[in-house]
Protein backbone atom coordinates (compact mmCIF):
# COMPACT_ATOMS: atom_id res chain seq x y z
CA UNK A 1 0.00 0.00 0.00
CA UNK A 2 1.43 3.42 -1.26
CA UNK A 3 1.03 5.10 1.99
CA UNK A 4 2.87 2.16 4.38
CA UNK A 5 6.10 2.28 1.65
CA UNK A 6 6.24 6.01 2.47
CA UNK A 7 6.06 5.88 6.01
CA UNK A 8 8.58 3.42 5.51
CA UNK A 9 10.98 5.30 3.40
CA UNK A 10 10.44 8.07 5.43
CA UNK A 11 13.33 7.93 8.00
CA UNK A 12 12.89 7.89 11.43
CA UNK A 13 13.19 11.30 13.02
CA UNK A 14 16.60 10.43 15.03
CA UNK A 15 18.14 8.14 12.67
CA UNK A 16 21.44 8.75 12.27
CA UNK A 17 23.40 9.15 8.76
CA UNK A 18 25.89 7.39 6.91
CA UNK A 19 27.53 8.26 4.43
CA UNK A 20 27.32 5.75 1.14
CA UNK A 21 29.97 5.96 -1.60
CA UNK A 22 28.30 4.05 -4.37
CA UNK A 23 30.01 2.75 -7.72
CA UNK A 24 28.38 4.43 -10.81
CA UNK A 25 28.77 3.37 -14.39
CA UNK A 26 26.65 4.00 -16.94
CA UNK A 27 26.73 2.63 -21.12
CA UNK A 28 28.97 5.47 -22.52
CA UNK A 29 30.98 6.53 -19.80
CA UNK A 30 34.48 6.44 -20.60
CA UNK A 31 35.40 5.37 -16.97
CA UNK A 32 33.41 4.40 -13.75
CA UNK A 33 33.00 6.73 -10.88
CA UNK A 34 31.69 7.15 -7.14
CA UNK A 35 29.23 9.20 -5.96
CA UNK A 36 28.30 9.60 -1.93
CA UNK A 37 24.66 9.55 -0.34
CA UNK A 38 24.25 10.68 3.01
CA UNK A 39 21.69 8.23 3.87
CA UNK A 40 19.47 8.21 7.26
CA UNK A 41 19.44 4.81 8.64
CA UNK A 42 18.19 3.25 11.40
CA UNK A 43 19.34 0.18 13.82
CA UNK A 44 17.83 -2.26 11.49
CA UNK A 45 18.22 -0.87 8.12
CA UNK A 46 19.82 -3.10 5.25
CA UNK A 47 22.19 -2.16 2.62
CA UNK A 48 19.58 -2.69 0.08
CA UNK A 49 16.94 -0.61 2.41
CA UNK A 50 19.91 2.17 1.98
CA UNK A 51 20.13 1.63 -1.51
CA UNK A 52 16.53 1.67 -2.23
CA UNK A 53 16.33 5.08 -0.32
CA UNK A 54 18.93 6.70 -2.38
CA UNK A 55 16.87 5.65 -5.51
CA UNK A 56 13.75 6.77 -4.21
CA UNK A 57 14.59 10.35 -2.65
CA UNK A 58 18.27 10.78 -4.22
CA UNK A 59 19.09 9.30 -7.43
CA UNK A 60 16.35 7.88 -9.78
CA UNK A 61 19.16 6.71 -11.97
CA UNK A 62 20.47 3.97 -9.65
CA UNK A 63 20.57 0.75 -11.01
CA UNK A 64 20.63 -2.31 -8.77
CA UNK A 65 18.81 -5.76 -8.73
CA UNK A 66 16.40 -7.58 -6.01
CA UNK A 67 13.81 -9.55 -5.66
CA UNK A 68 12.80 -12.10 -2.55
CA UNK A 69 14.93 -9.58 0.35
CA UNK A 70 15.16 -12.48 2.29
CA UNK A 71 18.64 -14.66 0.74
CA UNK A 72 16.63 -16.69 -1.29
CA UNK A 73 17.13 -15.75 -4.50
CA UNK A 74 20.51 -14.38 -4.47
CA UNK A 75 20.28 -11.46 -7.05
CA UNK A 76 21.22 -8.52 -4.74
CA UNK A 77 24.63 -9.48 -4.49
CA UNK A 78 27.42 -6.66 -4.00
CA UNK A 79 30.86 -5.74 -2.41
CA UNK A 80 30.23 -3.51 0.86
CA UNK A 81 33.17 -2.23 1.83
CA UNK A 82 35.14 -4.84 -0.04
CA UNK A 83 33.43 -7.75 1.15
CA UNK A 84 30.76 -10.09 -1.17
CA UNK A 85 27.96 -10.13 0.34
CA UNK A 86 24.01 -10.22 -0.08
CA UNK A 87 22.20 -6.42 0.47
CA UNK A 88 18.98 -7.30 1.35
CA UNK A 89 20.14 -9.26 4.81
CA UNK A 90 23.23 -6.50 5.24
CA UNK A 91 23.02 -4.54 8.29
CA UNK A 92 24.18 -1.15 8.19
CA UNK A 93 24.65 -0.84 11.60
CA UNK A 94 28.09 -2.03 12.24
CA UNK A 95 29.74 -1.67 8.89
CA UNK A 96 31.00 2.01 9.57
CA UNK A 97 30.79 5.73 8.93
CA UNK A 98 31.51 5.51 5.32
CA UNK A 99 30.22 2.76 3.59
CA UNK A 100 31.63 1.70 0.12
CA UNK A 101 29.26 -0.33 -2.41
CA UNK A 102 30.22 -2.06 -5.19
CA UNK A 103 28.98 -4.31 -7.55
CA UNK A 104 30.33 -7.89 -7.53
CA UNK A 105 33.88 -8.66 -8.83
CA UNK A 106 35.37 -10.49 -12.28
CA UNK A 107 32.37 -9.83 -14.40
CA UNK A 108 31.52 -7.19 -16.73
CA UNK A 109 29.21 -4.67 -15.27
CA UNK A 110 26.20 -3.50 -17.07
CA UNK A 111 25.56 -0.31 -15.31
CA UNK A 112 25.68 1.04 -12.11
CA UNK A 113 25.32 -2.07 -9.59
CA UNK A 114 24.00 -4.68 -11.97
CA UNK A 115 26.43 -7.32 -13.70
CA UNK A 116 26.26 -8.85 -16.80
CA UNK A 117 25.60 -12.63 -15.01
CA UNK A 118 25.36 -14.58 -18.54
CA UNK A 119 29.69 -14.76 -17.57
CA UNK A 120 28.29 -16.83 -14.66
CA UNK A 121 26.48 -19.08 -16.17
CA UNK A 122 28.63 -19.54 -19.34
CA UNK A 123 30.76 -21.41 -17.13
CA UNK A 124 28.65 -24.33 -16.25
CA UNK A 125 28.99 -27.11 -18.12
CA UNK A 126 26.95 -27.18 -20.87
CA UNK A 127 24.48 -29.67 -20.30
CA UNK A 128 23.39 -30.88 -17.06
CA UNK A 129 20.31 -31.86 -15.17
CA UNK A 130 18.13 -28.67 -14.11
CA UNK A 131 15.10 -30.50 -12.91
CA UNK A 132 16.11 -33.23 -10.92
CA UNK A 133 13.78 -35.51 -8.42
CA UNK A 134 12.56 -33.57 -5.44
CA UNK A 135 11.81 -36.60 -2.77
CA UNK A 136 14.79 -39.46 -2.18
CA UNK A 137 14.65 -42.27 -4.09
CA UNK A 138 14.29 -45.42 -2.32
CA UNK A 139 17.27 -47.06 -1.97
CA UNK A 140 19.37 -43.53 -2.00
CA UNK A 141 21.64 -42.93 0.79
CA UNK A 142 22.30 -39.68 2.10
CA UNK A 143 25.40 -38.35 3.22
CA UNK A 144 25.65 -37.45 6.97
CA UNK A 145 22.83 -36.69 8.88
CA UNK A 146 19.23 -35.24 7.31
CA UNK A 147 20.33 -31.58 8.85
CA UNK A 148 22.26 -31.19 6.18
CA UNK A 149 19.62 -31.28 3.27
CA UNK A 150 17.71 -28.67 4.72
CA UNK A 151 17.68 -27.33 1.20
CA UNK A 152 17.36 -29.47 -1.98
CA UNK A 153 20.04 -27.56 -3.39
CA UNK A 154 21.71 -24.66 -1.28
CA UNK A 155 23.52 -22.96 -4.27
CA UNK A 156 21.71 -19.68 -5.29
CA UNK A 157 23.40 -18.74 -8.04
CA UNK A 158 24.30 -15.42 -6.87
CA UNK A 159 27.84 -15.29 -7.66
CA UNK A 160 29.56 -14.21 -4.90
CA UNK A 161 31.96 -16.97 -5.09
CA UNK A 162 32.70 -16.12 -8.25
CA UNK A 163 33.71 -12.06 -6.97
CA UNK A 164 35.69 -13.15 -4.02
CA UNK A 165 38.16 -15.91 -5.57
CA UNK A 166 41.32 -14.74 -6.69
CA UNK A 167 42.00 -17.44 -9.33
CA UNK A 168 39.05 -16.29 -11.45
CA UNK A 169 40.53 -13.34 -12.31
CA UNK A 170 44.21 -15.31 -13.35
CA UNK A 171 42.19 -17.47 -15.48
CA UNK A 172 39.77 -16.47 -18.57
CA UNK A 173 38.80 -20.16 -18.48
CA UNK A 174 38.53 -21.09 -14.85
CA UNK A 175 34.95 -22.84 -14.81
CA UNK A 176 34.86 -20.88 -11.17
CA UNK A 177 33.55 -22.43 -7.41
CA UNK A 178 30.19 -22.43 -8.59
CA UNK A 179 30.17 -24.40 -11.33
CA UNK A 180 32.40 -27.40 -10.05
CA UNK A 181 30.34 -27.23 -6.59
CA UNK A 182 27.22 -27.68 -8.53
CA UNK A 183 28.94 -30.49 -10.36
CA UNK A 184 30.40 -31.85 -6.78
CA UNK A 185 26.56 -32.01 -5.47
CA UNK A 186 25.36 -33.98 -8.86
CA UNK A 187 28.18 -36.72 -8.41
CA UNK A 188 27.55 -36.74 -4.52
CA UNK A 189 23.81 -37.40 -4.96
CA UNK A 190 23.04 -38.10 -8.84
CA UNK A 191 19.72 -39.38 -8.23
CA UNK A 192 19.93 -40.74 -11.52
CA UNK A 193 21.97 -38.04 -13.48
CA UNK A 194 24.29 -39.48 -15.48
CA UNK A 195 28.29 -38.62 -13.59
CA UNK A 196 31.07 -39.80 -15.85
CA UNK A 197 30.11 -36.91 -18.45
CA UNK A 198 30.07 -34.35 -15.60
CA UNK A 199 33.51 -35.88 -13.80
CA UNK A 200 35.02 -35.98 -17.14
CA UNK A 201 34.23 -32.07 -17.51
CA UNK A 202 35.60 -31.30 -14.17
CA UNK A 203 39.29 -32.94 -15.18
CA UNK A 204 40.39 -30.48 -16.86
CA UNK A 205 43.45 -27.74 -16.40
CA UNK A 206 40.87 -24.92 -15.85
CA UNK A 207 38.36 -27.45 -13.97
CA UNK A 208 39.01 -28.83 -10.67
CA UNK A 209 43.04 -28.52 -11.08
CA UNK A 210 42.82 -24.45 -11.63
CA UNK A 211 41.72 -24.05 -8.05
CA UNK A 212 44.44 -23.11 -5.34
CA UNK A 213 42.76 -23.89 -2.37
CA UNK A 214 42.22 -20.31 -1.19
CA UNK A 215 38.25 -21.11 0.09
CA UNK A 216 37.83 -17.74 -0.54
CA UNK A 217 34.45 -18.89 -2.06
CA UNK A 218 33.34 -20.99 1.07
CA UNK A 219 33.61 -17.62 2.89
CA UNK A 220 31.68 -15.26 0.39
CA UNK A 221 28.96 -17.96 0.11
CA UNK A 222 26.20 -16.55 1.78
CA UNK A 223 24.19 -20.11 1.51
CA UNK A 224 26.36 -22.56 3.15
CA UNK A 225 27.21 -24.32 -0.11
CA UNK A 226 31.42 -24.14 0.86
CA UNK A 227 32.38 -24.44 -2.94
CA UNK A 228 35.92 -24.89 -1.52
CA UNK A 229 35.27 -28.33 0.35
CA UNK A 230 33.44 -29.76 -2.80
CA UNK A 231 36.30 -28.76 -5.18
CA UNK A 232 38.53 -30.16 -2.96
CA UNK A 233 35.94 -33.78 -2.44
CA UNK A 234 35.87 -33.45 -6.47
CA UNK A 235 39.38 -33.46 -6.63
CA UNK A 236 39.97 -36.31 -4.44
CA UNK A 237 36.78 -38.21 -6.72
CA UNK A 238 39.07 -37.41 -9.68
CA UNK A 239 42.18 -38.82 -7.89
CA UNK A 240 40.41 -42.34 -7.12
CA UNK A 241 39.36 -42.78 -10.40
CA UNK A 242 42.61 -42.56 -12.29
CA UNK A 243 44.03 -44.36 -9.86
CA UNK A 244 41.56 -46.91 -9.88
CA UNK A 245 42.13 -46.72 -13.75
CA UNK A 246 45.58 -47.22 -14.09
CA UNK A 247 45.56 -50.18 -11.75
CA UNK A 248 43.11 -51.96 -14.03
CA UNK A 249 45.40 -51.09 -16.72
CA UNK A 250 48.11 -52.53 -15.27
CA UNK A 251 46.74 -55.36 -14.18
CA UNK B 1 36.71 -27.03 -21.40
CA UNK B 2 35.30 -30.28 -23.41
CA UNK B 3 31.71 -30.04 -23.31
CA UNK B 4 29.42 -32.55 -21.03
CA UNK B 5 28.33 -35.13 -23.21
CA UNK B 6 30.85 -35.37 -25.59
CA UNK B 7 33.33 -38.02 -23.49
CA UNK B 8 32.42 -41.44 -22.88
CA UNK B 9 33.87 -43.50 -19.81
CA UNK B 10 37.26 -43.42 -21.55
CA UNK B 11 39.74 -41.67 -19.43
CA UNK B 12 41.63 -39.14 -21.44
CA UNK B 13 45.09 -38.63 -21.47
CA UNK B 14 46.21 -36.57 -18.31
CA UNK B 15 46.17 -33.29 -19.36
CA UNK B 16 49.15 -30.88 -18.67
CA UNK B 17 47.91 -28.81 -15.67
CA UNK B 18 47.01 -32.04 -14.12
CA UNK B 19 50.23 -33.70 -14.50
CA UNK B 20 52.29 -30.42 -13.08
CA UNK B 21 50.36 -31.00 -10.20
CA UNK B 22 50.40 -34.10 -9.05
CA UNK B 23 54.11 -33.35 -9.96
CA UNK B 24 54.50 -30.89 -7.84
CA UNK B 25 52.64 -32.77 -4.99
CA UNK B 26 55.19 -35.74 -5.10
CA UNK B 27 58.43 -33.17 -4.82
CA UNK B 28 56.57 -31.67 -2.35
CA UNK B 29 56.79 -34.69 -0.59
CA UNK B 30 60.04 -35.83 -1.17
CA UNK B 31 61.38 -32.54 -0.01
CA UNK B 32 59.81 -33.20 3.67
CA UNK B 33 62.30 -35.83 4.06
CA UNK B 34 65.37 -34.57 1.56
CA UNK B 35 65.13 -31.20 3.07
CA UNK B 36 65.28 -32.09 6.71
CA UNK B 37 67.89 -34.32 5.98
CA UNK B 38 69.79 -31.63 4.59
CA UNK B 39 69.06 -29.27 7.46
CA UNK B 40 69.84 -31.86 10.23
CA UNK B 41 73.46 -32.58 8.00
CA UNK B 42 74.74 -29.05 7.60
CA UNK B 43 73.44 -27.35 10.91
CA UNK B 44 73.07 -29.66 13.10
CA UNK B 45 75.55 -32.51 13.50
CA UNK B 46 79.00 -30.71 13.33
CA UNK B 47 80.10 -29.24 16.29
CA UNK B 48 81.00 -25.48 15.30
CA UNK B 49 78.54 -21.98 14.87
CA UNK B 50 75.96 -23.01 13.53
CA UNK B 51 76.84 -26.52 12.98
CA UNK B 52 78.51 -24.91 9.43
CA UNK B 53 80.88 -27.17 7.96
CA UNK B 54 84.42 -26.71 7.11
CA UNK B 55 86.17 -27.38 3.95
CA UNK B 56 88.09 -30.48 4.81
CA UNK B 57 84.30 -31.53 6.70
CA UNK B 58 82.27 -30.84 3.33
CA UNK B 59 84.89 -32.88 1.39
CA UNK B 60 84.36 -35.63 3.90
CA UNK B 61 80.99 -35.35 3.63
CA UNK B 62 80.12 -35.65 0.24
CA UNK B 63 82.99 -38.23 -0.35
CA UNK B 64 80.22 -40.82 1.10
CA UNK B 65 78.40 -42.35 -1.13
CA UNK B 66 74.83 -42.20 0.59
CA UNK B 67 75.19 -38.99 1.22
CA UNK B 68 76.32 -37.95 -2.20
CA UNK B 69 73.17 -40.12 -3.30
CA UNK B 70 70.89 -37.77 -0.92
CA UNK B 71 72.53 -34.77 -2.24
CA UNK B 72 72.45 -34.95 -6.04
CA UNK B 73 68.59 -36.21 -5.61
CA UNK B 74 67.62 -33.41 -3.24
CA UNK B 75 69.06 -31.05 -5.72
CA UNK B 76 67.03 -32.56 -8.49
CA UNK B 77 63.99 -33.20 -6.95
CA UNK B 78 63.87 -29.10 -5.44
CA UNK B 79 65.05 -27.86 -8.69
CA UNK B 80 62.12 -29.36 -10.30
CA UNK B 81 59.37 -28.19 -7.47
CA UNK B 82 60.57 -25.27 -7.56
CA UNK B 83 60.66 -24.91 -11.77
CA UNK B 84 57.01 -26.22 -11.06
CA UNK B 85 56.40 -23.40 -8.94
CA UNK B 86 57.42 -20.71 -10.82
CA UNK B 87 55.16 -22.11 -13.90
CA UNK B 88 52.19 -21.77 -11.48
CA UNK B 89 52.81 -17.99 -10.40
CA UNK B 90 53.56 -16.97 -13.98
CA UNK B 91 50.58 -19.13 -15.61
CA UNK B 92 48.23 -17.12 -13.36
CA UNK B 93 49.84 -14.23 -15.43
CA UNK B 94 47.33 -14.41 -18.06
CA UNK B 95 49.18 -15.05 -21.03
CA UNK B 96 48.53 -16.65 -24.38
CA UNK B 97 48.78 -19.75 -25.90
CA UNK B 98 52.49 -18.88 -27.65
CA UNK B 99 53.99 -17.47 -24.23
CA UNK B 100 53.00 -20.01 -22.15
CA UNK B 101 54.64 -22.35 -24.21
CA UNK B 102 57.78 -20.13 -24.03
CA UNK B 103 57.52 -20.04 -20.68
CA UNK B 104 57.68 -23.87 -20.11
CA UNK B 105 60.78 -24.56 -22.63
CA UNK B 106 62.69 -21.65 -20.86
CA UNK B 107 61.67 -23.14 -17.25
CA UNK B 108 62.21 -26.45 -18.54
CA UNK B 109 66.23 -25.01 -19.82
CA UNK B 110 66.43 -23.22 -16.51
CA UNK B 111 66.11 -26.28 -14.39
CA UNK B 112 68.60 -28.46 -16.89
CA UNK B 113 71.10 -25.81 -16.20
CA UNK B 114 70.65 -25.36 -12.24
CA UNK B 115 70.86 -29.62 -12.38
CA UNK B 116 73.84 -29.64 -14.64
CA UNK B 117 75.70 -26.50 -12.20
CA UNK B 118 74.95 -28.53 -9.23
CA UNK B 119 76.35 -31.87 -10.02
CA UNK B 120 79.11 -30.30 -11.53
CA UNK B 121 79.44 -28.78 -8.73
CA UNK B 122 78.76 -32.00 -6.38
CA UNK B 123 80.75 -33.81 -8.22
CA UNK B 124 84.32 -32.06 -8.41
CA UNK B 125 84.07 -31.93 -4.37
CA UNK B 126 83.87 -35.34 -4.20
CA UNK B 127 86.12 -36.11 -6.91
CA UNK B 128 88.98 -34.00 -4.32
CA UNK B 129 88.51 -35.80 -1.36
CA UNK C 1 41.46 -1.41 -5.82
CA UNK C 2 38.93 -0.35 -8.64
CA UNK C 3 40.92 0.22 -11.84
CA UNK C 4 39.55 -1.77 -14.69
CA UNK C 5 40.79 -4.82 -16.14
CA UNK C 6 44.01 -4.32 -18.36
CA UNK C 7 43.40 -5.39 -22.25
CA UNK C 8 45.00 -8.84 -21.60
CA UNK C 9 44.34 -11.09 -24.43
CA UNK C 10 40.53 -12.27 -24.99
CA UNK C 11 39.39 -9.49 -22.88
CA UNK C 12 38.34 -7.53 -25.52
CA UNK C 13 34.71 -8.96 -25.77
CA UNK C 14 33.97 -9.01 -21.72
CA UNK C 15 35.25 -5.07 -22.13
CA UNK C 16 32.73 -3.93 -24.11
CA UNK C 17 29.98 -5.13 -22.19
CA UNK C 18 31.55 -2.95 -19.53
CA UNK C 19 33.98 -2.80 -16.92
CA UNK C 20 35.07 -5.00 -14.97
CA UNK C 21 35.63 -4.69 -11.09
CA UNK C 22 38.64 -6.72 -9.67
CA UNK C 23 39.89 -7.07 -5.96
CA UNK C 24 43.13 -6.08 -4.77
CA UNK C 25 46.30 -3.75 -6.30
CA UNK C 26 47.86 -4.04 -9.39
CA UNK C 27 47.72 -5.81 -12.67
CA UNK C 28 44.67 -8.04 -12.93
CA UNK C 29 46.56 -11.13 -12.39
CA UNK C 30 48.53 -10.40 -9.34
CA UNK C 31 45.51 -9.99 -7.11
CA UNK C 32 46.53 -12.84 -4.64
CA UNK C 33 49.56 -10.43 -3.59
CA UNK C 34 47.08 -8.16 -2.03
CA UNK C 35 45.27 -10.68 0.30
CA UNK C 36 43.61 -7.44 2.59
CA UNK C 37 40.38 -7.75 3.30
CA UNK C 38 40.29 -11.37 2.42
CA UNK C 39 40.16 -14.41 4.49
CA UNK C 40 42.89 -16.66 6.17
CA UNK C 41 43.14 -18.95 3.56
CA UNK C 42 44.02 -16.00 0.89
CA UNK C 43 47.08 -15.01 3.16
CA UNK C 44 48.03 -18.18 3.92
CA UNK C 45 48.41 -18.89 0.04
CA UNK C 46 49.80 -15.69 -0.83
CA UNK C 47 52.54 -17.01 2.48
CA UNK C 48 53.07 -19.74 0.33
CA UNK C 49 53.97 -18.12 -2.83
CA UNK C 50 56.26 -15.37 -1.09
CA UNK C 51 58.02 -17.93 0.82
CA UNK C 52 58.51 -20.44 -2.25
CA UNK C 53 59.59 -17.47 -4.42
CA UNK C 54 61.97 -16.74 -1.54
CA UNK C 55 63.20 -20.21 -1.81
CA UNK C 56 63.88 -20.04 -5.76
CA UNK C 57 66.05 -17.11 -5.18
CA UNK C 58 67.79 -18.44 -2.05
CA UNK C 59 68.29 -21.86 -4.13
CA UNK C 60 69.92 -19.82 -6.63
CA UNK C 61 71.75 -17.39 -4.12
CA UNK C 62 73.00 -21.06 -2.53
CA UNK C 63 74.57 -22.86 -5.26
CA UNK C 64 76.39 -19.25 -5.70
CA UNK C 65 77.74 -19.33 -2.54
CA UNK C 66 79.08 -22.97 -2.91
CA UNK C 67 80.88 -22.26 -5.74
CA UNK C 68 83.27 -20.75 -3.25
CA UNK C 69 83.93 -24.66 -2.23
CA UNK C 70 85.81 -24.59 -5.66
CA UNK C 71 88.45 -22.10 -4.73
CA UNK C 72 89.82 -23.73 -1.72
CA UNK C 73 89.93 -24.32 1.92
CA UNK C 74 91.13 -20.58 2.04
CA UNK C 75 87.88 -19.32 0.14
CA UNK C 76 85.75 -21.37 2.43
CA UNK C 77 87.08 -20.37 5.48
CA UNK C 78 86.81 -16.39 4.28
CA UNK C 79 83.07 -17.30 3.51
CA UNK C 80 83.18 -19.13 6.93
CA UNK C 81 83.75 -16.09 8.92
CA UNK C 82 80.87 -13.88 7.26
CA UNK C 83 78.57 -16.95 8.02
CA UNK C 84 78.87 -17.08 11.60
CA UNK C 85 78.18 -13.76 12.32
CA UNK C 86 74.96 -13.15 13.97
CA UNK C 87 73.73 -11.60 10.79
CA UNK C 88 74.17 -14.16 8.89
CA UNK C 89 73.01 -16.59 10.97
CA UNK C 90 69.79 -14.53 11.69
CA UNK C 91 69.37 -14.87 7.78
CA UNK C 92 69.54 -18.78 8.42
CA UNK C 93 66.87 -18.30 10.98
CA UNK C 94 64.47 -16.76 8.21
CA UNK C 95 65.43 -19.16 5.90
CA UNK C 96 64.21 -21.64 8.27
CA UNK C 97 60.97 -20.04 8.71
CA UNK C 98 60.31 -19.84 4.47
CA UNK C 99 61.16 -23.96 5.21
CA UNK C 100 58.89 -24.51 7.80
CA UNK C 101 56.02 -22.02 6.83
CA UNK C 102 56.05 -23.12 3.09
CA UNK C 103 56.77 -27.55 3.94
CA UNK C 104 54.12 -27.01 6.80
CA UNK C 105 51.77 -24.81 4.42
CA UNK C 106 52.61 -27.44 1.45
CA UNK C 107 51.14 -30.58 3.93
CA UNK C 108 48.06 -28.23 4.21
CA UNK C 109 47.20 -27.76 1.08
CA UNK C 110 48.11 -31.83 0.00
CA UNK C 111 45.87 -33.06 2.96
CA UNK C 112 43.07 -30.59 1.62
CA UNK C 113 43.70 -30.38 -2.11
CA UNK C 114 43.80 -34.01 -2.80
CA UNK C 115 39.94 -34.47 -0.70
CA UNK C 116 41.36 -35.93 2.19
CA UNK C 117 40.47 -33.22 4.89
CA UNK C 118 38.70 -30.48 2.86
CA UNK C 119 37.06 -29.43 5.83
CA UNK C 120 39.90 -28.79 7.80
CA UNK C 121 41.82 -25.93 6.20
CA UNK C 122 41.75 -23.64 8.76
CA UNK C 123 42.72 -26.27 11.81
CA UNK C 124 45.37 -27.81 9.18
CA UNK C 125 46.64 -23.80 9.36
CA UNK C 126 46.63 -23.63 13.11
CA UNK C 127 48.29 -26.98 13.82
CA UNK C 128 51.06 -26.16 11.23
CA UNK C 129 51.56 -22.22 12.78
CA UNK C 130 51.59 -24.12 16.36
CA UNK C 131 54.22 -26.52 14.66
CA UNK C 132 56.13 -24.07 13.22
CA UNK C 133 56.44 -22.08 15.87
CA UNK C 134 57.92 -24.71 18.19
CA UNK C 135 60.83 -25.98 15.56
CA UNK C 136 61.25 -22.21 14.31
CA UNK C 137 61.95 -21.76 18.16
CA UNK C 138 64.37 -24.53 18.98
CA UNK C 139 66.11 -23.93 15.43
CA UNK C 140 67.04 -20.38 16.33
CA UNK C 141 67.88 -20.85 20.07
CA UNK C 142 70.37 -23.61 18.37
CA UNK C 143 71.70 -22.28 15.47
CA UNK C 144 72.39 -18.76 16.98
CA UNK C 145 73.43 -20.51 20.84
CA UNK C 146 75.78 -21.96 18.95
CA UNK C 147 78.00 -19.01 18.69
CA UNK C 148 80.34 -19.22 21.75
Amino acid sequence: MPNDVEERDRAPASAETRRFRVFRFKRGDERPHTDDFDVPVGPRTTVFEALRWIQLHRDRTLALRHSCLHASCGTCGLRVNGREVLACVTGVRDLGREISVEPIANIPVLTDLVVDMREFYARFPDEHPILRHSEFLEDASPHGATEEHVRLEDCIECGLCLSACPVVVTSERYVGPAALAFAQRVVEEPRGAETVNLLTWADDPDGAWRCHAIFECTAACPSNVDPAARIMALRGTLLGRRLRAERTERA
Amino acid sequence: MTPVGTETSERKPLATQTRVWRWTAFTGVALLVLVTIHMIAHHFVVESIGGLRTYRQILDYIANPVMFTIECTFLVVVTIHGMLGLRSVLFDLNFGARARARINRGLVALGALTVAYGLALIGTLASRA
Amino acid sequence: MNDSAAGAPGREARQERGPVQRKGFGLAPTGWVDPRGRTLGAWAFAGNRITGLGLVFYLYLHLGVLTTLLWGAHAWGRFLGVATTFVFLGLDVVLLFGLLYHGLNGVRVLLVGTGLVPHRERALWWAGAVIGTIVLLGGALHILGSRS
